[in-house]
């Protein structure tokens, strides 16, 4: 790209090269003098209509704003002179005239942008005597609350809405002095609910239905971490008080997700003091699961495993692990289960074949794979089987922006109408199942398509022939040998490609990655590899079983069939992501450990429950469905629940007691994670961005010269989450629950999306 | 699901339908169709509601909330029913110094309704309304888009008893003071064919050089030549701002990817300005024929008329024009036979002062509220649908044609040197003569008033004179003995604006001209920045408290400070209009701020104000 030519002009008399058709509040900013605005919001379109931002320019006869002033060469500007300072003055007093002055009581008190102002440069009397005009507080939604009187009519709510989450549900009601912010659906919303509208609000006006009048923003301490439901790896910061969570937002923009957050980041943190939590160990006593201790679960389960062991052998025990436990706790379960239980019988739901992209990218895993960014900063998208508003928002928000903000070009391959098609340069819909036969067709030319298809298919791969970049997202229906198609494909291109794989859950790509699986050790390692087998003996110090180990589907119905006599469950819920159905044969189980935050349907059957904490309430890391890695934190103390780190960590050296496999000596997640960066390839990552908050790029891929890999009959599958829905634990989401959008069908799938009022 | 999507479908009566159609097929896209598709139902079914708007939505594929907040915007446009007979009655300056404050009063009692109420037999609803245009025919009301004008008591009940009974009114044929004996010191140009009878007949205007300079322009003169021309005439633009229009024209690139606008501003809504709406009934083929070698000169294929929507009945004379002007090939395809294409509509407001703002008026006509944009781009480079835009007031572009035939230096010696040739001349308020006087640029504001106003009324004293609309700084007795140019009169301080000159005599209250200005200022602002919104909104409330008795010497000083912040830092001049004549009615009439620190308003008594909502 050719360089920018620079600017050079003067602000407050220094001298200063800014890049061509910078503003000068960008300019100003850069130099760390402040030019206040309320309206001017970056990324967002422009306004001009607070008019905060005036600032003096030589030459020219009235102030300007800042905020829509293009820097010019020679340009004179002054940000801090006694003019200016009083029309921020009178534009403050002009705000503050209809505005509500208590301030006390005011949700925003204390981080509210309007007070910040006043203080710095407002006045310290009120010269209004006339009436204040006044309007009842609005309720639009559980969770969205809107207080006329306090609002600026900033319209940054009105833009975020419209511009950025490509909602529309935001407008505004009559005009002048009386001119409000209108809901979409008479006095209500109904939109998404990602309660964008509240966080970006700079007063009181818009305010939390979770988090509203019940503190102040001083009483709270601040904990940022990856949001713990779908797999983009938003970063949340949890605000905290008494040991409960009051709200999660990411003001500060940190993260990969800047300011992003949907619905579920932001409000679905309540499940964490949901009433049917459970807080303490249950043992099977006569049919029922009544509470226990602590030490008699442990020695219950351990006892319970070796029987099972004697009597019917190791290749008889199952594991099943979780989307959402961290990469530590991946990596630990993957041991005990090879280790102390022997057995390869390990897996999880897989929502995307991360295996598959990892054995087709290989080494060129971390140049190839795309980050949150690369689609931000990308020209051409590919969205292949995925409907991202609904299932990856974080994604679907990366996609809008680059088109708004540098006309990226998005494509689509789905079966089902979604919501970016409304943005999209080129829609190709293909009959259910039939995304990976469209990749194909581009990758090789092969496949049956009735000839529209085939057009735009052909049309499409023109125009990727000519990119200069491109990204593809595909979901679970791109599996296997789709993927090396894809990336056939991809390196046919002149331009750079890169991919990302969309799973579902927050750390799904942690679980592939540490090796959840009946034939992958972790980092892709395969396990029919002697070498990689002996490494990991060695590391881990114990033999670890060479014939491959049965899928997550295989084990429950040998479950069923009686093949399998114990599993163990971590932080899943196998009998609904199974089928509720099949899961009666889970009755011929001699022994059933589940470890989880609730008692979930798997959980209910169980011999033994143990209650576990949710990644807000321990330390790890997880890695989202990009591969960024990125440290989770105790942010409250769950209270009973122990974290799964602790829960295996204690099993095995219970189970080593009785002589099966090495306890594990690991004894914190740091220690782990130190393993790890030594031990996984792509992992070998600074701990020093982590720990300062930041994401790191991770590129686990095999390093065996052995790639054969086909994807298990039936183990692939997206859970089909909407924006208000996350599994098991979504169903403990009140707050988001309480949404009349949440009882509705996922847009994507329902007429709405067709429908005029949601254009 | 939506309460939207819960409703029926909607039949759609056919001629309404028909309309639809037609207003939708007018616009490259089809959002710039909703403001009229909703001032035509409203028409219709007497009110907007959720149905109609969903079917509107539906055609214009837009969402709830944009239809809505689009709504929401335009105070012709409502939600509700209003009576069988909406009467409007307009208390703006004009009107208010001639008894628009009493007629209102008399309504209210003889009807025993409000601002915004309805009888409770349906027949009759009242509403307070900002000027309407009929400034020399003041006091006037507005029964729905009919207009009825000079009104008293008397006239008020006669019709009042002829709406109830079902007679036929009389409202008025054409603006009250546009048609009259001329005076000598008139020189008609633009308005040479007022008074002719059926002058609003392609027939008839062309028996009157009518279509004359359109055939020059398209046949003997290259774009270039007629920017040439009309450089060369000193036109400045009449909307209020004087920008000379050649050089506005001169300002769009030649090539341009994208399609050039061509806009006639027929908004007229400055308080004390009644020009246009006169040039468009009277002579609707002059402006035809101006916007259309304006179009060839900029090199545009298409123009919209955009009218204010309480001037349906000059819509009505200007579609019916535009049908003549196609039928004779003036418009369409292959204007006379010279390969030149332009099409030409009318675009209906809905009851927004700002959309008068050329920027808010492009935002209106793409069907959305009007907020004015950020300039730069100017609409030369990007403004309707983000194409070249040149934007001119109706007077502006009906002098074209003359200027064309008869040449651009003809037409500027018809003024003084950098304002050439001449321009309509509102008078209205306390003269013996109220009316519209086309007059030569540079003539003295005094004789004005004297001569062809006719002096104040009633022997009175001349107290103040607002020289261009009631956006302009307030001129004292002593200071109207000037040129009437942008010059001159920006000399003395004050600006020639769009020629709604306004007298005020000597009995009547500053405060309250103070209070009624500002009240325009507070109902019309958009909302968009906060300085013109909070500081009109705050002003007002301040001035009827002052006036009202409850006012402290503080205040004083505080109404023009306030008005002084406002000024230069709003996002539009809508700000500034607010702010200059309130700084000159504090400077200048301080005494009588004062006086009312003593008690009771010492002047002319007036009626309270509604708040308008």
């Amino acid at each position: 790209m050719a360089e920018l030519k620079q600017i050079n002009f003067t602000i407050n008399e220094q001298k200063v090269a800014v890049p061509a058709g910078t503003l000068v509040i960008d300019a100003a900013k850069r130099m760390e003098m402040e030019v206040p605005s309320f309206c001017y919001y970056k990324g967002l379109s422009l306004q001009a209509a607070c008019r905060m931002c005036l600032v003096e320019v030589e030459k020219m006869p009235k102030l300007q704003t800042a905020c829509t002033l293009t820097a010019t060469e020679g340009m004179i500007v002054r940000t801090d002179t006694p003019q200016v300072h009083d029309a921020r003055k009178n534009m403050l007093e002009f705000l503050l005239s209809n505005h509500p002055l208590d301030c006390p009581v005011c949700d925003k008190g204390g981080e509210c942008e309007l007070q910040d102002m006043t203080f710095r440069y407002g006045l310290d009397h009120s010269r209004f005597n006339e009436e204040k005009l006044h309007y009842p507080e609005e309720k639009w939604s559980p969770l969205v609350y809107y207080d006329a009187p306090r609002c600026i009519l900033c319209f940054r709510c009105v833009r975020v809405c419209d511009e950025g989450m490509d909602v529309k549900a935001l407008g505004v009601g009559a005009r002048g002095v009386q001119s409000v912010i209108l809901p979409n659906t008479s006095g209500a919303l109904n939109c998404e609910e990602c309660g964008a509208c509240i966080d970006i609000c700079p007063v009181g006006a818009l305010t939390s239905g979770t988090y509203r009048y019940q503190t102040r923003p001083w009483e709270m301490t601040y904990v940022s971490e990856p949001c713990t439901h779908c797999s983009n790896g938003c970063k949340t910061t949890l605000s905290v008080r008494n040991n409960e969570i009051l709200r999660a937002n990411n003001r500060d923009q940190s993260g990969i997700n800047g300011e992003f957050l949907c619905g579920k980041g932001r409000f679905g943190f309540d499940f964490t003091n949901n009433a049917e939590r459970i807080r303490q160990p249950l043992i099977r006593r006569d049919g029922k699961l009544s509470p226990a201790t602590w030490e008699d679960a442990f020695e219950e389960i351990a006892r319970r495993l070796k029987q099972v062991r004697d009597k019917s052998g190791a290749a008889s025990i199952g594991v099943i692990g979780s989307n959402h436990t961290t990469n530590e706790e991946n990596y630990l379960l993957n041991r005990f289960a090879r280790l102390n239980l022997g057995t390869n019988n390990l897996d999880h739901h897989r929502t995307a074949d991360y295996a598959g992209l990892a054995t087709a990218l290989g080494a060129n895993t971390l140049p190839a794979q795309a980050t949150m960014a690369d689609i931000y900063a990308a020209n051409n998208i590919l969205v292949i089987g995925n409907d991202p508003s609904q299932q990856n928002p974080l994604v679907a928000w990366q996609i809008r922006t680059a088109i708004r903000h540098h006309n990226a070009k998005l494509f689509l391959i789905n079966s089902q109408p979604t919501k970016l098609e409304r943005q999209s340069s080129l829609t190709i819909r293909v009959p259910a199942g039939a995304e990976a036969a469209a990749v194909r067709w581009l990758a090789r030319g092969e496949g049956n398509f009735p000839e529209e298809i085939t057009g735009q298919l052909a049309k499409l791969k023109e125009t990727l022939e000519q990119a200069l970049d491109a990204v593809v997202l595909f979901g679970a229906a791109i599996a296997g040998q789709a993927i090396r198609d894809l990336f056939t494909f991809g390196s046919r291109l002149k331009a750079s490609t890169r991919l990302m794989a969309l799973g579902d859950y927050a750390n799904s790509r942690g679980a592939a990655d540490f090796g959840v699986f009946p034939d992958r050790l972790p980092g892709y390692a395969p396990l029919s590899d002697a070498g990689e087998r002996d490494r990991f003996s060695k590391l881990w110090g114990g033999e670890i079983p060479a014939a491959a180990g049965m899928t997550a589907k295989q084990m429950m119905d040998a479950a069923g069939s009686g093949k399998l006599k114990a599993l163990y469950v971590v932080g899943a819920n196998p009998v609904k992501t199974f089928g509720a159905k099949k899961s009666d044969k889970l009755g011929s189980l001699d022994l059933l450990i589940v470890q989880d935050l609730f008692l979930t349907e798997t959980a209910q059957r169980a011999d033994v429950v143990l209650p576990a904490a949710s990644s807000y309430e321990k330390d790890g890391t997880m890695t989202s469905t990009s591969g960024e890695l990125q440290m989770t934190h105790r942010s409250i103390d769950p209270q009973g629940p122990r974290s799964d780190f602790d829960l295996i960590r204690i099993l095995s050296y219970q189970l080593s007691q009785l002589g099966m496999g090495p306890a594990i000596r690991l004894r914190t997640p740091e220690a782990a994670l130190d393993e790890i960066r030594q031990n996984i390839p792509g992992y070998r990552v600074s701990a020093a961005n982590l720990m300062a908050g930041g994401a790191e790029r991770t590129g686990a891929a095999p390093q065996s010269t052995e790639n054969s890999y086909s994807v298990p009959e039936g183990a692939i599958f997206s859970s089909q989450d909407s924006l208000f829905s996350s599994g098991t634990l979504g169903r403990y989401c009140s707050r988001l629950n309480s949404c009349n959008e949440a009882k509705e069908k996922p847009w994507s799938s329902s007429p709405n999306i067709q429908s005029w009022w949601y254009r | 699901m939506s309460p939207a999507e819960q409703a029926r479908p909607l039949q759609i009566p056919a001629t309404l339908d028909a309309k639809f159609v037609q207003l939708i097929g007018r616009y490259p896209i089809k959002r710039s169709a909703l403001i009229p598709m909703m001032m035509y139902a409203q028409d219709y079914y007497g009110f907007v509601g959720d149905d109609v708007l969903a079917e509107i939505a539906r055609r214009l594929d837009l969402n709830m909330t944009q239809v809505t907040e689009t709504l929401a915007y335009y105070s012709m446009l409502r939600r509700k029913p209003m009576g069988k007979y909406h009467i409007q009655v307009c208390t703006n300056v004009s009107c208010m110094l001639r008894g628009g404050n009493e007629t209102l009063a008399h309504l209210r009692k003889r009807l025993s309704i409000g601002h915004k109420e309805i009888t409770p037999s349906g027949t009759f609803s009242l509403e307070e309304v900002e000027c309407m245009g009929a400034c020399t025919g003041a006091p006037c009301v507005q029964v729905n888009y009919d207009y009825f004008e000079q009104l008293t008591p008397i006239l008020v009940d006669e019709l009042l008893e002829q709406l109830q009974t079902g007679m036929k009114t009389k409202p008025v044929a054409c603006t009250t003071g546009s048609i009259h004996e001329r005076h000598e010191l008139e020189v008609p140009v633009i308005s040479r064919r007022f008074g002719i009878e059926n002058s609003r007949k392609i027939d008839v205007y062309r028996q009157h050089d009518g279509y004359k300079a359109l055939e020059k322009a398209v046949r003997e003169m290259t774009p270039e030549a007629i920017i040439d021309e009309v450089k060369k005439s000193n036109l400045r633009g009449r909307g209020g701002a004087g920008f000379p229009t050649g050089m506005k024209w001169s300002f769009v690139p030649k090539d341009s990817p994208k399609p050039k606008y061509i806009l006639c501003n027929a908004d007229e809504s400055e308080p004390g300005t009644c020009k246009d709406r006169p040039l468009m009934e009277h002579d609707p083929h002059q402006l035809i024929e101006g916007i259309t070698i304006a179009g060839r000169a900029i090199g545009s294929k298409q123009g919209y008329i955009y009218i204010r929507g309480e001037y349906r009945y000059v819509l009505d004379i200007v579609d019916a024009a535009l049908a003549e002007a196609y039928a004779a090939g003036y418009l369409g395809k292959n204007i006379l036979g010279s390969g030149f294409d332009f099409d030409l509509y009318t675009h209906t407001g809905a009851g927004a002062y700002e959309c008068g703002e050329e920027s808010a008026l492009m935002e209106s006509l793409e069907g959305k509220r009007g907020y004015p944009r950020i300039k730069p781009p100017f609409p030369a480079v990007v403004g309707l649908y983000g194409g070249p835009t040149v934007i001119n007031n109706v007077e502006s572009l009906s002098a074209v044609p003359s200027i064309i035939l008869r040449g651009g230096e003809w037409y500027a010696g018809l003024g003084t040197p950098k304002n050439g040739g001449t321009r309509m001349l509102c008078i209205s308020g306390h003269v013996n003569h109220p009316g519209i006087y086309e007059v030569p640029l540079g003539l003295n504001m005094k004789r004005a008033i004297e001569e062809l106003g006719g002096g104040v009324r009633d022997g009175k004293k001349l107290k103040a004179v607002i020289p261009g609309g009631s956006s302009c700084p307030l001129l004292k007795a002593d200071e109207i003995d000037i040129a009437m140019d942008y010059d001159s009169v920006a000399k003395a301080g004050s600006m020639l604006g769009s020629g709604g000159m306004v007298v005020i005599d000597e009995d009547t209250c500053m405060v309250d001209m103070a209070r009624r200005i500002m009240h325009f200022y507070a109902h019309e602002s958009c909302g968009w920045c906060i300085p013109c919104r909070e500081g009109t909104a705050w002003l007002r409330k301040m001035l009827d408290r002052f006036h009202d008795g409850g006012g402290t010497s503080e205040d004083i000083p505080l109404i023009g400070e306030l008005a002084q912040n406002m000024l230069g830092k709003t996002f539009c001049p809508l700000g500034d209009a607010a702010a200059m004549p309130t700084i000159s009615i504090v400077k200048k009439w301080k005494n009588e701020f004062e006086d009312h620190l003593k008690g009771k308003c010492a002047y002319r008594p007036a009626n309270d104000l509604l708040v308008l909502a």
